[in-house]
């Protein structure tokens, strides 16, 4: 049996630990309540991107008249031979199952659709390390064509899913001219027919105790404006109880700030029931919006999941601390117990070698 | 500020991250693509795609010079103009005073590579162009910053 010097040191060790997991806890409160603060500033600018796209939508013909085509290669439809999938993870771990539950959807993504080629772009450090090494890297080689202009080609694939890009750090410091670099790259791929289409899996966030994990479709677009979610993993009651009580105990709001307001506010935009100039051709315009609404998709699931990352690092982090103190607890209890014990053996000696005299 | 009275426009300039500057003017310049616009109050409704340049909101008057100016740097965007407000959508927005010049050089310099480089695509010039002129307007704003 342990003694008590051995115990105490043990009930030390912990209590230290527990210091670390509190001050964490406080950390990523504090850096969720930022990140609660920058996906709200952002929805005015996607909300605007909306709604300018809606009314577009209804005074622009998707077709030309003249040929027939579509007025912008975003809309087109193209049987779903090769997808692109972004996933959106976290950079760091102690978060719990986070980074384990968005690479089991991705997982579920991708054996689901064992016919279809996949191209995956990872963002975040975990899940570029976990998908590195489950799936090969696309090779590219140097090519120079007639021109005499160098050129990227991609070789033979290897297998079925591919990685084509990864991103680490870009959540870090969520830089607007990075992402747009993305979603830039992204439409160019699908617009040079490399893919069919684009699905993003990442960590919506509401607010602290609504969240769940979502895949969406970024292209084709079918309909601006709505979510075009193809699958989505709820939270059970139980992890929503933890949650909530973890943000209780950092001084966390469990709803979001208000601001319905405005968002009707935003909604207005380009929307007035009046007849506008349009400086440049509505298809034009339409042409032009298209790559910013994909943007601010692509922006709103990054500031989403930064949210979900911190939100869910916490909720790991309070419950460390309590085990914690629960095992502190113990362990003290344990050690009283001993320390009785030895105290009593001590007595019995002393009072049978009394009795002995 | 002077109190927002019947003829001020309600400008608003909003860029991706959050809504950067809200506030009443008489007045405001914008680089539409195809050339710079002012807009006074109780304009028509307009729609008009944004170019790279400075955004002037005029909220002495319409004297340009006037100190009460102020400016943004705007490189991409969309307005949209109603009879007593201007909202403006930009991709990028920053104050003339916070542009890195030495780094808005430099892409002036890749853009001219890609000038150089874009060969008979017509997408590499596009994109070239672009770089050059956001390159462009980033210098001409900041350096008149110096001027004053």
């Amino acid at each position: 049996m342990a003694n008590v010097l051995d115990l105490r040191r043990r009930i030390r060790s912990v209590k230290n630990t527990r210091q670390i997991t509190k001050a964490m806890k406080m950390v990523s409160a504090a850096k969720l309540r930022r990140a609660q603060e920058r996906a709200l500033a952002a929805r005015p600018y996607a909300r605007m991107i909306t709604s300018v796209l809606q009314s577009l939508r209804g005074r622009v013909d998707l077709f030309d008249e003249k040929t027939g085509n579509l007025c912008s290669p975003l809309f087109v439809t193209r049987p779903e031979k090769r997808v692109l999938l972004i996933v959106v993870s976290g950079d760091k771990g102690f978060a719990g199952a986070f980074n384990a539950n968005i690479l089991k959807v991705a997982y579920q993504f991708i054996n689901g659709n064992p016919d279809k080629e996949i191209d995956i772009e990872a963002v975040g450090r975990k899940s570029r390390d976990q998908l590195r090494r489950r799936y090969p890297a696309a090779v590219y080689t140097e090519q120079t064509d007639e021109h005499g202009q160098t050129l990227q080609v991609r070789s033979a694939r290897q297998g079925n899913v591919e990685l084509t890009g990864d991103h680490p750090g870009l959540l870090v410091k969520l830089e607007i001219s990075r992402v747009e670099a993305l979603a830039h790259n992204i439409i160019a791929r699908y617009v040079h027919e490399e893919i069919d289409a684009a699905y993003i899996v990442y960590n919506e966030f509401k607010s602290v105790i609504s969240q769940r994990l979502v895949v969406e479709r970024l292209l084709p677009l079918i309909e601006v404006g709505k979510q075009q979610i193809t699958g989505a993993v709820e939270p059970t009651a139980e992890e929503k109880e933890r949650r909530a009580e973890a943000a209780l105990s950092a001084g966390i709001d469990l709803e979001p700030a208000d601001t319905t307001e405005a968002e009707e506010e935003a909604k207005k935009f380009g929307t007035q029931n009046v007849d506008y100039i349009y400086e440049q051709p509505p298809s034009e315009l339409f042409a032009g919006l298209l790559p910013q609404y994909i943007f601010s998709m692509l922006y709103h699931a990054m500031t989403e999941s930064v949210a979900a990352e911190h939100a869910a690092r916490m909720t790991a982090m309070d419950s460390a601390t309590n085990n914690a103190s629960d095992m502190i607890d113990d362990l003290t209890l344990h050690m009283n117990r001993v320390r009785q014990a030895a105290i009593t053996k001590e007595i019995i000696e002393i009072v049978s070698g009394a009795a002995a005299l | 500020m002077a109190e927002p009275t019947s003829n001020q426009l309600r400008v608003r300039l909003v860029t991706p991250e959050r809504i950067l500057f809200e506030a009443d003017a008489p007045a405001v310049e914008l680089p539409a693509k195809n050339g710079y616009m002012e807009v006074l109050y109780g304009h028509a409704p307009l729609m008009a795609e944004l170019g790279a340049g400075d955004v002037r909101i005029h909220q002495g008057g319409i004297e340009s010079t006037s100190p009460e100016t102020t400016r943004y740097n705007v490189s991409w965007g969309f307005v949209e103009v109603l009879g007593d407000r201007v909202t403006i959508l930009a991709n990028d927005a920053l104050k003339p005073e916070e542009i890195d010049v030495t780094r808005a050089e430099q892409q002036l310099d890749r853009g001219e590579n890609m000038w150089k480089e874009a060969g008979e695509s017509e997408e590499a010039y596009d994109e070239a162009l672009r770089v050059i002129s956001e390159a462009e307007a980033k210098i001409s704003s900041a350096a008149e910053v110096e001027k004053h």
